[in-house]
């Protein structure tokens, strides 16, 4: 019996994957589809000047940073992340700073009412700055190095995008005091060192020195790049626009791909191949799995091509060889099975509650649609509340969002897995069961 | 020997909003082997019904049939395994090759590696596609195409092969081959065949034992000069009238003309200069004992009636003749 549902999954391969039209649409057209749509949001195109897409991201900053006193000046750091990102009063159309354009940011006291404002959604993120964080990253005459800080960035997940771009930001101003305090940890060890070589050098220090480290501290000296370190030096992914939209069309696209390959069967029917298969001595329920096994095939072989050519594309563009969707090769096979086990699933419960293999294209195709539009294919839903709930009912969000997480280097796409997978194992099992009762010729 | 195919009380009922329509009522036959045996009957006789019980694609709503001594409803695979089908459209699949469409059903059929190779090449040869097996089947014309159908029955062997109307829309000279390719799956490679037709001309010529069927029923049964001798000495005698439609009167008076057993009328479409469907010429038959002696009385009859005759045929006995006089109606109505 494999052997003939082996023989069924090469025949819906190959009927598909060397069909030129079908190449056109199933590959060529998603992917320039993504990349116009990711090349358009990431500013590669247009004027060039790198305009800011996603505006006012609600964020919250809260400071606890208890600072600390040395050869008696108060330190703040965590100040800086407050002055710096939210604006002081109404500065309308005049504020040219970038940040307060892509964020709305508040001071908020109490941590747990920001997590709890990020948890009802009100806010994309926290900033949560620690009590000893000035004190790890400041030098004093007792302690001449610095020590790791971890700032909280508490983030609704829902929102995936946006949330990474605030942990962008705060990765940024965290490297930029870090770099200060680095400064000066270093010029103050190295004139310790000479002066305990040289009196006569610690003597003119005292008269003379009148170190000037603000540079050091001053945003405006280094951009804030999606590509940052942490306080702790580890790497941070960032959000790459061609990786959230080209798995929204690729996912698209596949859907169309498993619907169409799914309701062939009618097609066979109707032109005889499917009697002449049920009249071979094969079980009926061997055959309807043959097929749908291949038409799963079929959307994992274009998925991984997908993901392969979005690959080489986001990789010519940035310059920098780059897996479209992180680096996580086995999380991202799993996302890939899961979606295609999920499109096969609609693709055969569709087919089994269709009677003509016309109507099961209008009503494939107006299923898709609604799907990809209530799925965040075409734009974000983060910031329609409503949409936040019908888009749950979607195979395409929980595929985009599983894919666009792996992008950023997250792995917490278990619930996604869950979903998709189980979704697919009842479309697929109620299509089957639902087709093959339908199917005396 | 026991028969190849035994058929007993086979029916078929469907229901459609809550009405029952009997498809097929209570078909009994027997085919031995290496018989070829013809279902005869018009569009809507229930010839594709019948076949589609006997080959698993419908569950029978009564009776049962064996193929080989396995029964098609409690040993469907055994019964399956020994029986090829060659659809009356072209089942297979226009973007592969010959080779790949043989080889795909090969496959299905449970047949790999030398085996299927050998088999490939052995229908290649039978069907004299050898030459074009590496191309796509699309590019093929509707003859190959037939014959490329006529192969992927034939690919696992089987001891008998059903054929459902494989010369429909194809060239007199395709038809002739497929025809000739019929008798010799007997005579090569001692297949016992199940054929169906609403030309009786090919069935008449082909067949060992014919079974006529109309409404779900088998009308008559056995061998062409069997089912022949039914209807006699008969003559049919075919009257064309162009446009004209005879008046119902001048068929009840045909009928009463001595000799005279069966009188139909038909008119089939043609296609127009646009491709538009047209009425055809209509046919005015009489079956008649010693037609020649009637045709007097007949052509009378026809002036009298106002009937303009365009031209008269006389033709000698035949299985058409057969169906007109069990059924009053012409095979092709």
């Amino acid at each position: 019996m494999l052997a003939k549902i082996r023989a069924l999954i090469w025949l819906e391969l190959y009927r598909t994957f060397t069909d030129r039209n079908a190449l056109l649409i199933l590959i060529v057209t998603p992917l320039a589809l993504a990349t116009i749509i990711g090349l358009a949001f990431s500013g590669f195109i247009g004027d060039g000047s790198n305009d800011v897409p996603i505006r006012d991201i609600p964020l919250a900053v809260v400071n606890l940073d208890e600072g600390i006193e040395t050869l008696g000046n108060q330190i703040n750091n965590g100040d800086i992340f407050i002055e710096i990102l939210v604006p002081a009063g109404d500065t309308g159309e005049t504020d040219e700073n970038v940040l307060h354009l892509l964020t709305d940011a508040i001071a908020l006291d109490d941590p747990d009412e920001a997590r709890a404002r990020v948890d009802r959604g009100d806010l994309t993120a926290a900033i949560i700055i620690p009590p000893d964080f000035s004190r790890n990253l400041t030098i004093t005459p007792d302690r001449l190095t610095i020590e790791p800080a971890s700032i909280e960035v508490y983030a609704n997940p829902a929102m995936p995008i946006s949330a990474s771009i605030v942990r962008s930001i705060a990765a940024g101003i965290a490297n930029q005091i870090a770099t200060g305090n680095v400064t000066i940890a270093a010029t103050i060890g190295y004139l310790v060192d000479q002066a305990q070589q040289n009196p006569l050098i610690g003597l003119r220090l005292l008269g003379e020195f009148e170190p000037d480290f603000s540079p050091a501290f001053d945003p405006a000296n280094a951009l804030i790049t999606l590509e940052t370190q942490t306080v702790q030096g580890e790497a941070v992914t960032t959000f790459n626009p061609l990786a959230m939209f080209g798995a929204g069309v690729s996912v698209m696209f596949m859907m169309f791909m498993a619907q169409a390959s799914a309701n062939g069967i009618m097609y066979e029917r109707q032109n005889g191949t499917l009697q002449r298969l049920l009249a071979t001595p094969t079980p009926r329920m061997v055959i309807l799995l043959g097929k749908l096994a291949g038409t799963f095939a079929s959307a994992v072989l274009q998925l991984v091509l997908l993901f392969i050519f979005l690959t080489l594309v986001g990789s010519l563009l940035s310059g920098q060889v780059r897996l479209i969707w992180g680096d996580n090769l086995l999380a991202i096979a799993l996302a890939i099975g899961a979606a295609a086990l999920a499109a096969s699933g609609l693709g055969a419960l569709l087919t089994a509650l269709v009677r003509t293999p016309e109507q099961g294209n209008v009503v494939g195709t107006a299923v898709i649609l609604a799907m990809s539009v209530l799925g965040g294919t075409f734009f974000s839903t983060e910031g329609l509340p409503i949409l936040q709930t019908l888009r749950q009912f979607t195979l395409n969000y929980w595929s985009i969002d599983a894919f666009t997480r792996l992008s950023l280097g997250e792995t917490n796409i278990g619930l996604h897995l869950l979903v998709l997978f189980g979704l697919g194992a009842v479309m697929f099992l109620l299509g089957v069961i639902i087709f093959n009762r339908r199917l005396d010729i | 020997m026991e028969p190849m195919v035994v058929v007993r009380n086979l029916a078929k009922t469907y229901h459609n909003n809550g009405r029952a329509i009997q498809a097929v009522t209570n078909v009994s036959f027997e085919i031995g082997e290496r018989e070829i045996f013809s279902l005869l009957g018009p569009n809507g006789a229930g010839k594709t019904t019948t076949i589609s019980m006997i080959s698993g694609l419908l569950a029978p709503t009564a009776g049962d049939a064996t193929i080989g001594g396995h029964s098609i409803t409690r040993e469907p695979l055994a019964a399956k395994r020994l029986l090829g089908v060659v659809p009356q459209e072209i089942a297979l699949y226009p973007s592969l090759t010959a080779r790949q469409n043989l080889e795909f059903f090969g496959r299905i059929y449970g047949l790999s590696g030398a085996e299927l190779a050998r088999r490939v090449d052995e229908v290649l040869d039978f069907t004299d596609l050898r030459e074009r097996q590496n191309d796509r089947v699309d590019t093929f014309s509707g003859g190959m195409k037939r014959r490329v159908n006529i192969g992927v029955g034939l690919i696992h062997k089987p001891r008998l092969i059903y054929m459902d109307e494989p010369t429909v829309g194809i060239d007199p000279q395709n038809r002739r081959r497929v025809l000739d390719t019929v008798l010799r799956l007997r005579e090569e490679m001692g297949m016992t065949v199940l054929y169906t037709s609403h030309l009786m001309e090919e069935v008449q010529e082909i067949s060992d034992r014919v079974a006529i069927m109309d409404h779900g029923e088998i009308i008559a049964l056995g061998t062409v000069g069997e089912l022949i001798q039914k209807v006699g000495e008969e003559d049919r005698l075919i009257f064309s009238v162009g446009q004209q439609t005879p008046p119902e009167t001048l068929l009840a008076a045909f009928r009463g003309v001595a000799g005279v057993t069966g009188v139909a009328f038909e008119r089939r479409e043609t296609a127009g200069n646009n491709g538009e469907a047209v009425d055809g010429d209509g046919k005015l038959t009489v079956v008649a004992k010693r037609g020649r002696k009637a045709l007097p009385d007949l052509l009378r009859l026809a002036n009298e009636a106002g009937l303009n005759v365009l031209s008269v045929e006389v033709r000698e006995p035949d299985l058409e003749a057969v169906f007109l006089q069990l059924t009053g109606r012409a095979l092709r109505d």
